[in-house]
């Protein structure tokens, strides 16, 4: 028995082993301090010519899922800023792109991410208002500007974040404009508000409710989860309530465009009412028509009937093809973030925090958006409005 | 409030179709092998990005549209796309249980279970490498006139609601002819009552589960077109939910018996089309659950389950 234990109770092949552990730990933990080492010694020492050194903007988006009709052309209109801008100024800015799949907790593991690289300066995103939720906590530890190219509830620039941006107005412009369009233009009795569930669906809803509420239209308020893709049951419903206005403050269009399709089938004569989540293609392409006349509110103008914008456009339709119209927004948010880089560069100190001051104090005087961009202390885009669009012979039309 | 029945009727007895070809699929795999695929719900996906496939194939070849130059009148395509959607699912069920299920035959009851949920998510995955998450819109319109159809008292009854209701009647009805008047059928029935004893009495038992799973997945490719010409979309995850509501629809039926699927796929269908319509949409799925727990109370074994006691 004294072959198989020493003093220490292990065995000879025991002692083998302990010494393999420890050799082991001890090679991690020299290995990891090397990493950390090499590590800070590359992350602070960029100065002002110092845009040859790798400088990257992170962007968070639904590039793929359900979303992706919006997160497609806000990554493609952002890889244009990026690459304009670095064509323009004779810089290699790097944009690293992240996919949320419109899954919030996702949103927050790749801000997390994104924060992690320490070249990482600005980040464009969430897209979503539920994403930025989620994302702005981890941002706000780093103290990195996050600049949303379409989440409009107005919260998420309530609650005493000096990092995060917003180039797109908020729902509470939005429900204002949107009821009182209802109400007055339309000048309906009855209005069905159905919301999809998701923050930014239930906050406008509310918005809406009140205000309709409040000038005497009977409003009945319904509720039908993202994943819902039969409403038969909610149609045949609405049918024998008829009302005149059907409004669906959804994010995603697709379930619109399946909702008008059986509002279609049952023959309901309401007229359907869409937030800025209705405004892709797939309102129209998958509707087979059902959603001809259907209104729709979005937080940027037809960018096709600005003039200055035209260069930018044509440039993006050669290489990307059609521009839907969640991309200019992202253009305008990346080129705030690359010019702030600039700045900051410019100034003598590149770091997140001077980037985030930059931001802060943008004022460009015009922008793809036909806006002029500066912030409010909440950091949201002073003077921006909604537009109203129509769905006319299969295409959204702007409406006055 | 009354005037919605019609319709509601007609909404549920879409669902319904579609949940007990579901429900068959579940149920006839348990009566013979004992276990619960729930794999099931996602060759039901694989089925219906099978007949968008096939639909494609025919609208690219026609330049977009099944009326430029029709190659097949518009039904030729539907039967098409369910042949195909069915012979695919059908192929793939009998790989799956080769593959998974019966390696583990002699294996305890929880591995195959765990086995089919592996699956499930292998299946679901293999789609969205494929297919991406972005859901596929089925162009209905293309071959079935989206017009509101025939009125039936206050009913709409639209051709695309027709078609899923008949369809799913006559693959009920021809899978009930095959279970009880083939010979097939009746050893399946066997099977089902005692395995071992079939085998005792020369039945190849692994062609009957063979079989079984083959009718059993090509119902649920049947039911994966239908659903996506019904509801205009394919996604990698539909599968998950309808392979649910199906499993829920067999449970309350009588998990095992093939009527009862029936008559629980039904049941569901309306349930959920009746809470939506008179109640909320917000509570469908509270009802359709709150339903099946009070079955299930009174009558443990299901609608028309029958509770087996062993006879010694």
């Amino acid at each position: 028995m004294d072959r198989w234990m020493d003093r220490s109770g292990r065995g000879s092949r025991g002692v083998a082993q302990f010494r393999m552990q420890v050799a082991l730990v001890v090679s991690t933990v020299l290995l990891l301090a090397a990493c950390g080492a090499s590590e800070s010694s590359t992350g602070t020492s960029e100065s002002a010519p110092a845009l040859r050194t790798s400088v990257k903007i992170g962007i968070i988006a639904p590039i793929t899922g359900e979303a992706t009709t919006v997160g497609t052309p806000q990554l493609n209109f952002a890889r244009l800023a990026v690459e304009q801008f670095n064509a323009v100024h004779g810089t290699n800015i790097e944009l690293v792109e992240t996919d949320t799949e419109l899954d919030a907790a996702r949103a927050a593991t790749l801000t997390q991410r994104l924060v992690e690289d320490p070249a990482v300066y600005a980040i464009i995103g969430p897209s979503g208002s539920q994403e930025v939720a989620a994302a702005l906590p981890v941002g706000a530890e780093a103290g990195i500007a996050m600049i949303s190219p379409s989440a409009t509830r107005p919260d998420l620039s309530e609650q005493g974040y000096n990092h995060f941006f917003r180039v797109v107005p908020r729902d509470d412009v939005q429900g204002p404009t949107l009821a009182t369009f209802i109400a007055d233009e339309l000048g309906a009795n009855k209005v069905w508000i159905i919301d999809d569930q998701s923050s930014y669906g239930t906050g406008l809803a509310d918005v809406v409710d009140q205000l309709l509420q409040s000038w005497n239209v009977v409003v009945v308020r319904e509720s039908v989860g993202q994943d819902v893709t039969d409403f038969s049951a909610l149609v045949t419903r609405m049918r024998a309530d008829a009302p005149d206005v059907v409004f669906i403050p959804w994010q995603l269009a697709a379930n619109g465009a399946q909702l008008a399709r059986q509002m279609d089938e049952q023959d309901v004569a309401a007229t359907l009412f869409g937030g800025d989540g209705m405004l892709t293609e797939e309102f129209i392409a998958d509707a087979a028509g059902a959603t001809e006349g259907a209104y729709a509110t979005f937080f940027a103008p037809d960018t096709t009937m600005i003039e200055a914008a035209a260069p930018v456009l044509a440039a993006y339709r050669e290489q990307y093809g059609e521009i839907g119209p969640f991309g200019p927004p992202a253009y305008v948010a990346t080129m705030v973030a690359l010019e702030a880089i600039e700045r900051a560069a410019r100034s003598g100190e590149l770091s997140r925090a001077s980037v985030l001051a930059e931001v802060a104090a943008t004022e460009q005087p015009n922008s793809l958006l036909g806006i002029p961009v500066a912030f409010d202390a909440r950091g949201d885009i002073e003077g921006a409005t909604f537009f109203l669009f129509q769905v006319r012979d299969g295409q959204f039309v702007p409406v006055s | 409030m009354v005037e919605q029945l019609p319709q509601q009727l007609v909404n549920g007895l879409t669902l319904g179709g579609l949940y007990a070809l579901l429900a068959l699929g579940y149920s006839m795999v348990y009566g013979v092998l004992r276990l619960l695929n729930f794999a099931h719900g996602d060759v039901f996906m694989v089925g219906a990005f099978v007949g968008h496939g096939v639909l494609a194939l025919f609208l690219a070849e026609n330049g977009g549209s099944a009326e430029a130059a029709p190659m097949l009148p518009p039904w030729a395509i539907i039967a098409a796309m369910l042949l195909a959607a069915m012979l695919v699912s059908g192929l793939l069920g009998v790989v799956i249980e080769l593959v998974a299920y019966r390696p583990l035959r002699a294996a305890p009851r929880l591995s195959p279970l765990l086995g089919s949920l592996g699956v499930s998510f292998f299946l679901q995955n293999v789609v969205l490498l494929i297919a991406s998450a972005r859901p596929r819109a089925i162009a209905t319109e293309q071959v079935l006139s989206p017009s509101t159809g025939l009125n039936f008292g206050g009913a709409q009854l639209a051709p695309v609601r027709l078609l899923v209701i008949l369809a799913a009647l006559a693959l009920m009805l021809a899978l009930h002819a095959l279970v009880q008047r083939t010979r097939f059928g009746r050893v399946m029935r066997a099977v089902a009552v005692d395995r071992d004893a079939a085998a005792m009495v020369g039945v190849d038992v692994d062609r009957v589960i063979v079989g079984t799973f083959f009718l059993g997945s090509a119902l649920a490719g049947a039911a994966g077109v239908l659903m996506g010409l019904a509801f205009n979309r394919v996604w990698h995850l539909m599968g998950f939910t309808a392979g649910l509501k199906g499993f829920t629809a067999a449970v309350l039926g009588g998990i095992g018996s093939m009527p009862g699927a029936m008559v629980g796929g039904l049941v569901l269908g309306l349930a959920e089309s009746f809470a939506t319509g008179f109640i909320s949409p917000t509570y469908k799925d509270l009802v359709a659950f709150a339903l099946l727990i009070l079955v299930l109370l009174l009558r443990p074994a299901g609608l028309l389950g029958r509770t087996t006691r062993p006879k010694v």
